[in-house]
């Protein structure tokens, strides 16, 4: 288990994680799964080079904070600005995600979205249509970001094989941050479902994977082409080509094709084939059609046409990114779902909620196309592209030539004028990491900016459940303007300090009990204990939830030590709940009477500190004190 | 006095008589007490199952013993703590069969050889498909008071063969929802609801972000209600099925959606031993966990899918219209959304004489659940003979040569079979004559209880449950009875042609050439000589006049078709070109026992197994007086039937690249130097299972038998004494059923190949008999009073055979280890052919007690 403080600075790192794609063009080590570049290659050398290819730097900052900055061969990605701009500036880059305040984003959308909807639709279609454009490009290009993010950061814990600097906890609290962003109420899901939805998206999105590799292997199988995974560092494929051989083009001309998922045109009835000028490679291959290095006894040769290439992570089917011969196909698929939202929404004004024959439509049209697993208005390709770039960006085992000749290919299937190139992409990148560090080391930049994060967050400590919703209101009513915050004082600088760890070991404690019904068995026992002695110490600083949580681990511990200490903690913590915990524990009657004894004598210690009890609980303790004395 | 002193004497006489007795009774006693303590069953007096599906013993045991680096703890916590350290654990498990639900399940929960072939069955006659997997018919059915049980459980019903929770009455028992199920709580899906919606307003909100976990909403309930009715001691049985892990592998295949899934179930062991701990009869309760298959699962390979159906709809497979019961590319279908999959056709284009005839003439059936494998059902090959035949004879513009030609070729095929089909015709009328006055008996006896349930009767003797089970075989029996008579007519019909009264205009094919029907089962000379069309030629005539039937119609060797299959896209270095790996078939002994000598000649069936021309072997098997089984490999090549019947081959000596490839493999475990000689030789299963379950196909040899070998069952027997003529018949037409689902060939796949075409199972598969997929899992852990020994590893290979009786022997329900106890004989439970696991019950303790109701008062 990490302890709090080094928890906390990781997580005061992690305050501003924003993103930078990096479109390095130095040598890396993705690899094409056939190329027999791969295959020569010794594991052992795959592996260091892949090390390379990440590193991570922390640069303390003043009052506390690191900043930690995971680089893709020299280049941090971590670091992005979200709007369009040819230069990076001096300024810092906005945050994609503030962790520590995830529950802004909602009420910022809530804002936005009600903004939209009850003002500016009713100037007309051009504000209409513009605004909700350019909202839609702007959360786009954040989703791309995120995209990015994800799989880098996943790249990076797979890959270094040394240490994380988070912990299994903090891994699945950034990721599942970053997948629930783009939710709703992405940013006020309770901390214990993290690790949940960290899970099932992994375990979704490895399952998409594999599904679409095997579809489109049979698919390239039945129509007689040929398939490639294209692999990122960690061994996974994301993407596929599909080529041709040049023999099979007058072999099987004018055969029937079924363009059933692939969404291309027929090889073997286009013209252009036989005449092909484009980028071609020649793969060598031994009688079990394996692809193998020219110099093997018993290989032959073919020569190979690039047909198109697809993105794996996409739901139900591999989605089309580039067709070599109809550098348009993939725009117009992409475009279909856009057209229709934005012609619904922004020229005929309707809405799913307004117009029942509408929503019905819709929903059957969707239903449709998306069972058939039709090219044709499905959700964006966003993710997939954007892991595209990445994979470019990352490998070095792409033929330069093939390289070039998909990033170029690949720029015409963003829809989003915010989307840059890849060169520019990466040198934003430069100068932006440039500017944060330069932003880290000002006392007036991060440091500052700590500090009046800090001094915002000590509100949960001066203010009550009344007055901090009324704060909050506030804040988002005046677009951040205003934002109530607390003088820093010592004293309150010392309670934010253990109020941060008391929700540590809270959330810790919660975790514990709700995965076991025996904690000993689970979990280190010691690890257990520490947070509970922590909660004995601070009982005052400690609410309801603490409470409840310690009494649900006494109930589910044998161990002799850790029930003492929930009663203890029990005991310390002044409130109603705590003591409302320990009278049940006293009254359960199932309990061995020693329990029940000490449970007691805590009671009545309460009674005599005078510690806020219930007063229907009071009147019990008070009938059991003087029943014992 | 005397009389007095006579008494006293004689008591006196007693009681040293006694007291003699005794002081002999006393010390045989307890030599016998300590001759019998290390076999005295301890007393269990309940037990609780966790049915995880397709739970890989391997996976589970490298997770258990890497620790979190967070806690220090095992990875899978629970199942360390249970089983690894307070049970004990049999290493080498296997199924015995294919590595395949339905059958596996069958096999676990009845002790008895397999009766169930596959996750879906055919009958040939009828397109009956009997779909053991799939829930949703049976909920809609059991609503609609149409079934109680399981189709599964329906067809161990029609058996005999009775489930382990039979042994257990109603009121002591609780068993999850699963493939053979018995009822159905609909209870569990109102609380299953209440709990997953009913929640505070934050919880629905975080679970409506998060997305809403409904897989899990009936397990879950499931769970709880068994925790629930841990506290209360009526309950002897108790258990849990559950899908994830086997769901999540097909899936994904990699270590973390494995791990996952695996702590939830690691989670749910915590619970429930939990529970038991808290529960009333905690010391006396058993806790096992089995599972009915392995997983062929890999991290760094995807299986690959290999169409099966789309390779015998094309012209070189035989052009065939092919039934399955999973709709292909399901999730890519509107109608993919329909739960109760009706039978689904593949139409092909390519057929040569049937076009646009699909949902009328299917020609070949396909199962390919569990994906490494494939039953396939080919319509009699000369029946197509006949139909292409007629089609030709209808035609008007034949000259008077072909058309004599053809005629003649059309009476000798039919006469070729007319013997055969006209005494299977006459057997089946004479049974469907038995099943008529069948029906009427079961119809009065429904008719019986209906006036018992009036309200005046006392109808709380009629258990409800019953009435319905017999409603639904009421039904079932019409339903066979309409089906098999449309056959029966028209096959009637077919064999009532005569030459001389011949005019096949005037002939409706449909009156003699059943719709929707596969005939009898191909014999090997028709799979290699498979007829599925005219020749491109057309037909021809022979120099004498007659028709060419070689060069007429087009043949396919289905035995090289699917062996030679390969694929362009190699792109996996583990994974062959070639999905397929063997083909297998039953051949009756007759037709090999005067080919070999006299020590080898087999008394049961035996099993060909075919990967290659040149790689060909023979499980010859025979059973001696005590039914106990044998086995010998005989290796082979060039097997071929001719068109007489005559089975021809050649042996070969053994070597390399055979089939389940025995001699070269590192783990036959055989005396050392003796390789050949072990293996040239009968061994018993128990022998073979020694020898073999570490290899690479583990228990492939008595697997195959076991899956492809007709086993005798009671039920079935017309030879028992006291039987009327309609039972006779009635149990023959119960044992014909049951051959009717025999498939024409079984197709097994290479390593990390599937026959999936449902969808895709990239994450990994099983079904074949790569040990990787029939090593399952086998743990016991109990209360101090069960005696079940802590932290032992039982090394010992077992198989599925010895699940039940090892569970009977635990609650003293079977004696001598292998016969059921008098009151389960008399619910139809028989001697067990399996062992009992004896390491399981070797912890001593008290003598044995069988604990379901009413076994106090068996002898």
């Amino acid at each position: 288990m990490r302890s709090a403080s080094s928890f906390k600075s990781a997580r005061l790192a992690a305050l501003l994680l924003t993103l930078l794609l990096t479109f390095s063009s130095l040598p890396q080590s993705v690899s094409f799964a056939q190329s027999c570049a791969t295959t020569a290659e010794n594991p052992s050398e795959v592996t260091e080079k892949t090390k390379q290819l990440f590193r991570l730097e922390r640069l303390n900052l003043a009052g506390g904070a690191e900043l930690l900055t995971i680089f893709g061969t020299a280049i941090p990605f971590l670091y992005s600005r979200v709007r369009d701009k040819r230069s990076a500036g001096n300024d810092a880059p906005p945050p994609i995600m503030d962790l520590a305040a995830a529950d802004r984003e909602v009420w910022n959308r809530f804002l936005w979205t009600g903004l939209q909807y009850l003002l500016l639709d009713s100037y007309g279609i051009p504000l209409k249509a513009s605004t909700h454009t350019f909202r839609q490009n702007l959360s786009d290009y954040r989703k791309a970001h995120v995209a990015r993010a994800l799989a880098l950061l996943s790249l990076y814990e797979s890959e270094t094989g040394t240490q994380s600097v988070f912990t299994p906890a903090e891994t699945a609290e950034i990721q599942a941050r970053l997948l629930l962003s783009d939710k709703m109420f992405g940013g006020i899901v309770d901390d214990i479902n993290f690790q949940k939805v960290y899970e099932k998206q992994t375990t979704a999105v490895r399952d998409t994977r594999g599904h679409n590799w095997e579809l489109l292997r049979q698919r390239a199988e039945k129509e007689s082409l040929y398939f490639e995974p294209l692999e990122m560092p960690d061994g996974s494929a994301t993407h596929a080509l599909l080529w041709v051989a040049r023999p099979d083009l007058e072999k099987n001309q004018g055969r029937h094709f079924d363009s059933r998922f692939l969404n291309i045109q027929n090889p073997w009835t286009d013209n252009r084939l036989p005449d092909w000028k484009g980028y071609t490679i020649t793969r060598y291959f031994d009688a079990d059609n394996r692809v193998v290095a020219p110099d093997t006894t018993g290989a032959h040769a073919v020569e190979m046409i690039p047909l198109a290439l697809y993105g794996l992570d996409f739901p139900k089917i591999p989605i089309l990114l580039v067709d070599f011969r109809d550098q348009l196909n993939p725009k117009r698929r992409e475009m279909s779902h856009r057209v229709l939202q934005d012609v619904a929404r922004d020229l005929l004004s309707l809405s799913s909620f307004a117009n029942i024959p509408y929503f019905f439509g819709r929903v059957v049209y969707d239903f449709v196309t998306s069972r058939r697993g039709l090219d044709l208005n499905q959700m964006s390709r966003l993710r997939t592209y954007s892991q595209l770039k990445l994979l470019l960006g990352l490998s070095a085992s792409f033929d330069p030539e093939l390289r070039d000749d998909i990033s170029r290919r690949l720029e015409r299937v963003s829809l989003n004028p915010l989307e840059n190139g890849m060169e520019t992409e990466a040198k934003l990148a430069r100068e932006q990491y440039g500017a944060l560090v330069a932003y880290a080391r000002r006392p007036d930049g991060l440091p500052a900016r700590i500090e009046r994060d800090r001094r915002e967050e000590m509100v949960s400590i001066k203010h009550g459940s009344v007055e901090r919703p009324l704060l909050r209101l506030a804040n988002v009513l005046s677009f951040g303007i205003y934002t109530h915050r607390e003088k820093a004082t010592p004293e309150l600088l010392s309670q934010l300090d253990i109020k941060r760890q008391l929700d540590f070991h809270a959330g810790f404690l919660r975790r514990v009990v709700k995965s076991t019904p025996q904690i000993e068995v689970v979990w280190n026992i010691e690890d257990v204990r520490r947070s509970l002695r922590f909660i004995a110490e601070h009982g005052s600083a400690a609410d309801d939830k603490i409470a409840s949580t310690s009494a649900q681990v006494f109930a589910r511990t044998e161990d002799e030590e850790t029930r003492k200490l929930c009663l203890n903690s029990l005991y310390r913590i002044n409130n109603e709940t705590a003591k409302k915990e320990l009278l049940n524990i006293y009254r359960d009657a199932k309990l061995e009477a020693r329990w029940r004894e000490q449970s007691a004598e805590y009671l009545r210690l309460a009674i005599k500190e005078e510690q806020r009890i219930a007063p229907e609980d009071a009147k019990v303790i008070l009938s059991l004190v003087n029943e014992n004395q | 006095m005397k009389i007095s002193n006579c008494k006293v004497g004689n008591r006196q006489l007693a009681v040293g008589s006694k007291k003699r007795t005794l002081r002999c009774l006393l010390p045989t006693a307890y030599c016998l007490l300590l001759l019998c303590q290390s076999i005295a069953f301890a007393q269990t007096k309940r037990v609780v199952i966790l049915k995880v599906d397709g739970l890989q013993p391997d996976i589970v045991d490298s997770f258990v013993r890497e620790r979190d680096p967070q806690t220090g703890m095992s990875l899978l916590p629970w199942i360390e703590h249970v089983f690894y350290e307070r049970g004990t654990r049999v290493e080498n498990f296997y199924v015995r069969g294919m590595s395949l639900s339905a059958p596996s399940w069958s096999m676990l929960d009845t002790g008895q050889h397999l009766q169930i072939k596959g996750n879906v069955e055919f009958d040939r006659l009828t397109l009956h498909a009997y779909d053991y997997l799939n829930f949703s018919p049976f909920y809609m059915r059991n609503i609609a008071g149409l079934s109680i049980d399981m189709p599964g459980t329906e067809t161990l019903d029609e058996a005999g063969l009775p489930l382990l929770i039979d042994a257990y009455a109603p009121q002591e028992r609780f068993a999850s929802f699963q493939l053979y199920q018995r009822g159905m709580h609909w209870r569990t899906f109102q609380s299953a609801a209440e709990n997953r919606f009913l929640k505070s307003p934050r919880e629905l909100l975080d679970e409506w972000t998060t997305g809403f976990e409904v897989r899990n909403t009936l397990s879950d309930q499931l769970e709880r209600d068994l925790i629930e009715r841990l506290n209360n001691p009526a309950y002897r049985y108790l258990d849990l099925y559950i899908l994830d892990f086997d769901h999540a592998a097909h899936h994904n295949r990699d270590r973390e959606t494995h791990l996952h899934v695996l702590q939830a179930l690691d989670a749910t062991v915590g619970r429930v031993w939990t529970a038991i701990q808290k529960s009333p009869l905690a010391s006396d309760t058993a806790l096992v966990i089995v599972s009915d298959h392995g997983f062929n699962t890999d991290e760094k390979v995807y299986s690959q899918g290999f169409n099966l159906v789309k390779l015998l709809g094309s012209a070189e497979g035989g052009g065939h219209h092919v039934i399955t019961k999973r709709r292909l590319m399901m999730d890519y279908a509107i109608k993919g959304v329909n739960p109760f999959v009706p039978l689904i056709t593949t139409t092909t284009p390519e057929s040569y004489y049937l076009k646009g005839q699909s949902t009328d003439y299917p020609t070949a059936l396909v199962d390919f659940d569990g994906n490494e494998r494939s039953s396939i059902h080919l319509r009699d090959s000369d029946l197509n003979v006949l139909h292409i035949l007629l089609q030709q004879l209808q035609r008007k513009d034949l000259s008077v040569e072909m058309r004599r030609a053809m005629m003649d070729a059309f009476f000798k095929t039919l006469d070729r079979r007319r013997a055969e089909w006209g005494d299977k015709l006459s057997q089946l009328n004479e049974e469907l004559s038995a099943l008529h006055r069948e029906i009427a008996k079961e119809h009065d006896a429904l008719k019986a209880l209906e006036e018992k349930k009036r309200p005046k009767d006392n109808s709380d003797s009629i258990d409800p449950n019953d009435v319905k089970r017999l409603v639904a075989r009421y039904n079932a029996s019409v339903d066979n009875e309409r089906k098999y008579s449309e056959y029966a007519r028209s096959l009637s019909n077919l064999l009532a042609l005569r030459r001389d009264t011949f005019d096949p205009r005037r002939i409706k094919i449909e009156d003699v050439i059943a719709k929707g029907a596969m005939g009898v089962r191909n014999n090997i000379y028709e799979l290699q000589n498979y007829v599925v069309g005219l020749a491109s030629v057309g037909p021809t005539l022979a120099a004498d006049g007659s028709l060419d039937l070689q060069r007429s119609f087009q043949h396919v060797d289905y035995f090289s078709l699917l062996h030679n299959v390969a694929v362009r896209n190699n792109v996996q270095a583990e994974v062959s070109s070639h999905p397929i790996n063997f083909i297998a078939v039953r051949i009756p002994s007759e037709l090999i026992a005067p080919l070999v000598e006299k020590d080898l000649r087999p008394t049961s069936d035996v099993v060909w197994i075919y990967d290659g021309q040149e790689n060909q072997a023979l499980i010859l098997s025979r059973e001696d007086e005590a039914g106990h089984l044998s086995l010998r490999y005989l290796p082979i090549k060039n097997l071929r039937e001719d068109e007489n019947g005559s089975i021809h081959f050649e042996r070969v000596g053994w070597r390399a690249l055979l089939p389940l490839k025995l001699f070269e493999d590192p783990q036959l475990n055989v005396p050392e130097g003796a390789r050949i000689s072990w293996l040239d030789d009968w061994h018993t299963d128990l022998e073979w299972l020694r020898a073999t379950h570490k290899t690479e196909y583990s228990n492939g040899i008595i697997g195959l038998n076991e899956q492809l070998a007709r086993h005798h069952n009671e039920a079935f027997d017309t030879d028992v004494p006291g039987l009327s003529d309609d039972e006779r018949k009635l149990r023959r037409f119960h044992r014909r059923r049951r051959e009717l689902v025999e498939a024409d060939m079984l197709v097994v796949a290479n390593n990390h190949w599937n026959f999936d075409v449902r969808g895709f199972n990239p994450g990994g598969n099983h079904g074949s008999f790569l040990r990787i997929s029939t090593h399952s899992t086998l743990m016991f852990a109990g209360g101090e009073r069960t005696g079940i020994p802590r932290g032992q590893v039982v090394e010992e290979p077992y198989d599925s055979l010895s699940f039940m009786p090892t569970v009977l022997a635990l609650t003293g329900q079977i004696k001598n280890g292998q016969v059921p106890v008098k009151i389960l004989w008399e619910r139809g439970f028989r001697q067990f052919p399996g062992p009992v696991i004896k390491e399981v019950l070797s912890g001593g303790g008290e003598k044995a007690s069988p604990v379901a109701e009413g076994v106090a008062i068996a002898p």
